[in-house]
């Protein structure tokens, strides 16, 4: 294993087709510790296929990809390993809708024995207080807003102390104006230094908070670059098209 | 609304008990010789010799219709309604009916003649032996002779009791609603065969057990080894000879033809009089007590099988349908559900019964607990399926993404939810489970209809043993909608 020190996960000659449609086309990534990545592109372009690969919610059909320098389908690493070091928010916050908000939380770190029953608690707690939400304990997901589901999804995800967060177009399925009290969420998160990668359709939001934007385009990574790079000097025709569009 | 069903219920039944005292209109008695039950709708017992010269009388010009019950007390009960126009049965229990029922009366012409002989398992020779010796003492001694006095001719009360006492049990199968040969009393069990049976165990050392159940049923729980012995008023046929052994004659008998009785109107009895026949008389609502015991502990194990089973075989499906690989376990689940749902639920209680335990004496209740269990577990699993996947699979994503194995995410997250949204649907299911232990009788258990049953083969009466069960049923029915309704609102509160 030939993986620089602070490379954090590494996606080689990655390959998935669903049935005829080949979705995903021998992508390559290297992922850094504090790298916050922005994956923009039209949608159906395989950008939540890719993402969810890191997870493990995807089995791909070529290609590897090295979580801290070790094959994720290696024999003998469990899956979980890899999970409760990944952690994802998804768009439409998949909370467990039959526990409270606190459980939601602690679930995961008390089951999985990461925590004890009262430390879990005080995390949860202190990650409620971080996302805003402080007195909502004993709330159940179906008596919140889609903006606080979200920020509670967040918090779930941190509760595992992860390495890495994977987003999942976390604003897509939020009212307008309930999209810029998650979107700071993430922005503290990138500041605290947190390794991320976003898969998201702010574009404003990428350029503030990305320090890499990659462009998804028929299942291959047209572009990629610094936010200057792409968004002020994009070279690909497809990306040019893809922004006039959005902006 | 839901505080008037109550109400509406008492209205129904009590339309109902209207209806059961309203007699009129009886048709009037066309049958006069045998010749007139050419055209005639007749009824008989199931498995009767009867049964089997009635669907043979006429030819094809002059066929009867017959009309097959599983109880003699039904079909005399559908005679003195006029629902047929004769019953076709053997001249005791025929005597001893008209003693209860003044309405109706029997031919001179007797239908035919017949012998009644025990049924022994085909291969059990060596038992054969021993019986046909065991009856052949008992003509010798006159206590044959003793007996039928006391029952046919009544001229005397001597009754043969049974002096062994044994570990070693010789097992009757009957079915006690054929009096004078056997019927059900405030003893228990009597009859002539009773007290023949009885004679026999003690000619061969040992204590007698009795097994009370559908005259159908009785062969195959002889050859089956369910019992050792058949004494039911069976007539030797060559049909039956076939598949069982018969012992010796040791009654002969007449199969007779039994008419409403133009010159007698049945007596109207005040209600009084016949709460006091059908329940207070002989303790006779001890058989409904006892019914009831048997159809709650029945209900209530077999449920809590149910569930278990349920749990398990919707657990199997939904790991495979979400995750995959356990396609063997998952084929077995497959093949359960087909078959339990496929099959009537009583072919499946018989099956376990005669096939599955065929060589193992096991408690009845038991068997019951575990063919409802079993045929309840496939309908919950499914149920519970369908709240599986009511639950969106972004959840179980969430789930694993956390780390959660599949067995946290099943019993943290899937299971609450997928239980409480199939509550209602579950209710449902054993709101069916309670009623259909009602079969249980086919297998000899008095539960809550059989207990009615016995009280009707003792009273010749329809409507209030009928109608006390079926109010039974309905509070044990209602009772648990309510407990049901009462844990949904606790956990709906858990939610909003």
């Amino acid at each position: 294993m030939n993986a620089k020190p602070n490379t954090i996960i590494q996606v080689q000659n990655l390959s998935k087709s669903f049935g005829n449609l080949q979705v995903l086309k021998n992508i390559s990534l290297d992922v850094y510790q504090g790298d916050v990545i922005a994956i923009i592109g039209p949608s159906g372009c395989g950008k939540s296929t890719f993402i969810r690969h890191l997870n493990m919610l995807e089995k791909q059909d070529e290609g590897k990809i090295l979580f801290n320098g070790k094959d994720i389908y290696e024999k003998g690493l469990h899956s979980r390993f890899v999970r409760e070091r990944i952690g994802m928010v998804f768009q439409q916050f998949n909370l467990f809708k039959n526990l409270t908000v606190l459980k939601n939380i602690m679930l995961a770190p008390v089951t999985l024995h990461k925590m004890t029953k009262s430390e879990a608690e005080a995390k949860a707690k202190e990650l409620l207080n971080k996302v805003g939400l402080s007195g909502y304990e004993n709330h159940y997901p179906s008596q919140l807003s889609g903006g606080q589901q979200q920020r509670i999804a967040i918090a779930r995800a941190m509760a595992m102390n992860p390495d890495v967060l994977l987003f999942d177009e976390p604003t897509s399925a939020l009212d307008p104006e309930m999209v810029g009290e998650v979107l700071k969420i993430i922005k503290d998160l990138a500041n605290s230094g947190m390794t991320m990668l976003i898969v998201t359709h702010e574009m404003n939001f990428a350029k503030s908070v990305a320090n890499k934007v990659l462009f998804f385009s028929e299942g291959i990574i047209k572009e990629q670059g610094t936010p200057q790079e792409i968004f002020e000097n994009p070279k690909d025709e497809r990306l040019k098209e893809f922004l006039s569009v959005i902006h | 609304m839901f505080k008037k069903i109550p109400i509406w219920a008492i209205l129904f039944f009590s339309f109902a008990f209207i209806l059961g005292c309203n007699d009129n209109a009886i048709p009037a008695n066309k049958v006069f010789a045998v010749k007139d039950l050419a055209h005639k709708k007749v009824g008989v017992q199931i498995g009767n010799t009867a049964d089997i010269y009635a669907s043979d009388f006429g030819g094809d010009t002059a066929k009867i219709q017959v009309e097959r019950y599983s109880k003699l007390t039904d079909a005399i009960q559908a005679l003195s309604q006029g629902k047929i126009d004769a019953v076709l049965c053997d001249d005791q229990p025929a005597k001893a009916f008209l003693r209860q029922n003044q309405s109706l009366k029997i031919l001179d012409e007797v239908f035919v003649e017949e012998t009644y002989a025990g049924v022994i398992a085909k291969n059990n020779t060596a038992l054969l032996d021993t019986v046909n010796m065991a009856l052949k003492n008992l003509k010798i001694s006159g206590t044959y002779d003793s007996i039928f006095n006391t029952y046919i001719n009544r001229s005397s009360d001597f009754h043969y009791t049974q002096k062994v006492k044994s570990e070693n049990k010789l097992i009757l199968s009957t079915n006690a609603q054929f009096p004078p040969y056997e019927f059900h009393s405030a003893n228990g069990i009597e009859g002539i065969d009773i007290e023949i049976a009885r004679y026999i165990a003690d000619y061969m050392n040992r204590s007698l057990e009795i097994q009370d159940i559908e005259f159908d049923a009785i062969i195959n729980s002889v050859n089956s080894g369910k019992a050792d012995i058949g004494l039911a008023g069976f007539t030797i046929t060559e049909e039956r000879k076939k598949s069982i052994l018969f012992t010796t004659p040791y009654a002969e008998s007449k199969i007779v033809v039994i008419v409403r009785d133009n010159n007698k109107i049945s007596k109207t009895e005040s209600i009084g009089e016949l709460l006091h026949k059908n329940f207070i008389k002989e303790a006779r609502w001890k058989f409904i007590v006892e019914g009831l015991g048997n159809t709650l502990i029945i209900s209530f194990f077999a449920a809590f099988l149910g569930i278990c089973i349920g749990i398990g075989v919707s657990f199997v499906r939904f790991a495979h349908e979400t995750m995959g690989g356990m396609k063997f376990l998952n084929t077995i689940c497959k093949i359960y559900l087909a078959i339990i749902r496929g099959t009537p639920v009583l072919v499946q209680l018989l099956i376990i019964y005669y096939i599955v335990f065929s060589s193992v004496n096991v408690n009845k209740i038991l068997v019951a607990v575990i063919a409802f269990g079993i045929n309840s577990g496939a309908y919950v699993s499914e149920i519970l399926r369908s709240g599986f996947k009511a639950i969106d699979p972004g959840q179980i994503e969430a789930g694993r993404s956390l780390g959660l194995r599949f067995r946290h995410i099943l019993s943290h997250i899937a299971f609450p939810q997928a239980f409480k949204t199939s509550l209602p649907s579950m209710t449902n299911e054993f709101i069916t489970l309670i009623k259909e232990t009602s079969i249980c009788g086919y297998i000899g258990i008095t539960d809550l209809t059989r207990g009615g049953d016995i009280i009707r083969s003792l009273t010749y009466e329809a409507m209030l043993p009928l109608l006390a069960v079926a109010v039974i049923y309905f509070i044990l029915v209602a009772g648990l909608s309510s407990c049901v309704a009462r844990l949904e609102k606790r956990l709906k509160k858990n939610e909003r």
